[in-house]
């Protein structure tokens, strides 16, 4: 009787102790437990910053898929950017990298926070992505952009968006993205990058992506804060990508926010599967 | 009035406040929940059609992120009635009646959806959870969170059962179901 007469009432209290969590995260949202450390988290404090503008009025101009990526531009994305003066201006003289896939003037914009180590990533752009380009992209109804979120505890993560960083410099950002996760499993062993984006260049275009790279090869460690900038040119734009994901947070690879009409949607993460997804365009596309 | 004024007071009145409030804030949990799954995604959005479908989009992307249904016909029938059956069984509650029947079935649904989020928490699946919303992330909180709900449901299945009982053995059937109706 006594455990029984404990039982009830513990368990009401906990319940309601709950729902007072729930509510006061509604009525308060500053109100929150500590959240443990994840496996972004340690690496990456939040910024103070204004909400994220839908990114078409941040971009370069240049975002069709033939469009070269030369042109010099502001690099909006790097308004916040740690990289010092010095290197700031060798990467300014460099062209900015075009990591986006399909029309501008497309509807719906998709940016995809991503890892190129990260089995998620790649699972999400076999199943999710690839279809997507090759349907609503092409159709002209979703504007994807790349941006860079390298993982700590991925040892080939940085390297890998060095190269397509490198890569996107020259126009060939998608083929050497796709390059990198149908390869994933093969180059995260031994990590063996420049093989595969060999593969996916001609000899010019990947001699010219090895130039870019000269000064950031494995040993060129990344930049560990504002004040202690890596040699690696490419590096800034990796950076400025990491900034904006932190401002979301992004907490873990894939994340993934839409923008229709100006608006921001929440951002979601995780493999989601393309008719999933689909529905979920049209859904906006019917508003 | 008068005669069951006593009986209130002889039957564990404490217990059945504490009875009516687990109930009360299970039925304001599921509701919440439910609302916050059909609500506008966009702060600043007006309810419409065309909203609500987007936001059940979008929990269609969260229940598929879990990886635990097979095709994607499965995860937006999940989407689309889940915040309904949270809805409707938020009210149940909520009115009381049948209620040792309708605790039952929220605590197979908290119960259901614990166990969906240790196993994904264990998996290491790092996603959104989407209970209470877009954007909320699956951590350790959820299933703190969770799992306290878990406990106020049994709670109050516990308390509704044994409650019936009393009312059953002192043998007033006039009174039991306006009884178990207050709560």
């Amino acid at each position: 009787m006594t455990l029984r007469k404990l039982l009830f009432p513990g368990l009401i209290v906990l319940g309601l102790a709950a729902a007072g969590i729930l509510v006061a995260r509604t009525v308060f949202p500053g109100v929150s437990l500590p959240q443990p450390v994840t496996k972004v988290a340690a690496a990456a404090p939040a910024l103070s910053a204004p909400a994220i503008e839908p990114p078409k009025a941040e971009l370069a101009p240049e975002a069709s898929v033939d469009q070269s990526a030369e042109a010099e531009t502001k690099p909006a994305a790097t308004k916040n950017s740690p990289a010092p003066r010095a290197k700031a201006a060798a990467t300014q003289a460099l062209p900015l990298p075009v990591k986006t896939i399909g029309s501008k003037n497309a509807p719906i914009t998709m940016e995809v926070f991503s890892d190129y180590q990260c089995p998620s990533c790649g699972a999400l752009y076999e199943q999710t992505l690839r279809p997507m380009i090759n349907d609503y992209v092409a159709a002209g109804k979703v504007y994807l952009i790349h941006r860079d979120f390298p993982l700590p505890m991925h040892t080939y993560g940085y390297e890998a968006a060095r190269w397509v960083n490198a890569a996107a410099r020259i126009g060939k950002f998608e083929e050497v993205e796709a390059a990198l996760y149908d390869n994933q499993k093969a180059w995260t062993v031994d990590g063996n990058i420049q093989k595969y984006v060999a593969g996916a260049l001609s000899d010019a275009d990947f001699k010219r992506v090895q130039k870019l790279m000269i000064g950031c090869g494995m040993e060129v460690k990344p930049p560990s804060g504002p004040d202690n900038p890596s040699g690696c040119p490419l590096d800034a734009n990796i950076e400025a990508d990491k900034q904006l994901g932190n401002q979301i947070p992004v907490k873990a690879t894939p994340t993934f926010l839409t923008y229709y009409k100006g608006q921001k949607y929440p951002a979601a993460s995780g493999v989601i599967s393309w008719p999933v997804m689909k529905q979920y365009f049209d859904s906006l596309l019917a508003q | 009035m008068s005669e069951t004024a006593p009986r209130i007071t002889n039957n564990g009145s404490a217990g059945r406040i504490l009875l009516l409030f687990g109930r009360v804030a299970l039925a304001g949990i599921l509701l919440f929940a439910a609302y916050a799954k059909l609500k506008p995604p966009v702060p600043g959005m007006r309810w419409s059609k065309a909203s609500v479908k987007t936001s059940i989009a979008m929990f269609a992307m969260n229940v598929d992120s879990f990886q635990m249904l097979a095709t994607p016909h499965q995860v937006s029938v999940v989407a689309h009635l889940l915040p309904f059956c949270e809805l409707g069984l938020g009210l149940w509650l909520l009115s009381g009646i049948l209620l040792r029947f309708s605790s039952v079935i929220a605590m197979l649904v908290f119960g259901g959806f614990f166990t969906l989020i240790v196993r994904t928490y264990m998996l290491g699946l790092e996603i959104n959870c989407g209970c209470f919303g877009p954007g909320e992330k699956l951590g350790p909180r959820n299933l703190l969170v969770d799992g306290s709900l878990l406990a106020l449901a049994v709670a109050v299945t516990l308390g509704a059962f044994f409650l019936s009982r009393k009312r059953g053995g002192e043998g007033a059937p006039s009174s039991a179901p306006a009884a178990e109706g207050a709560g």
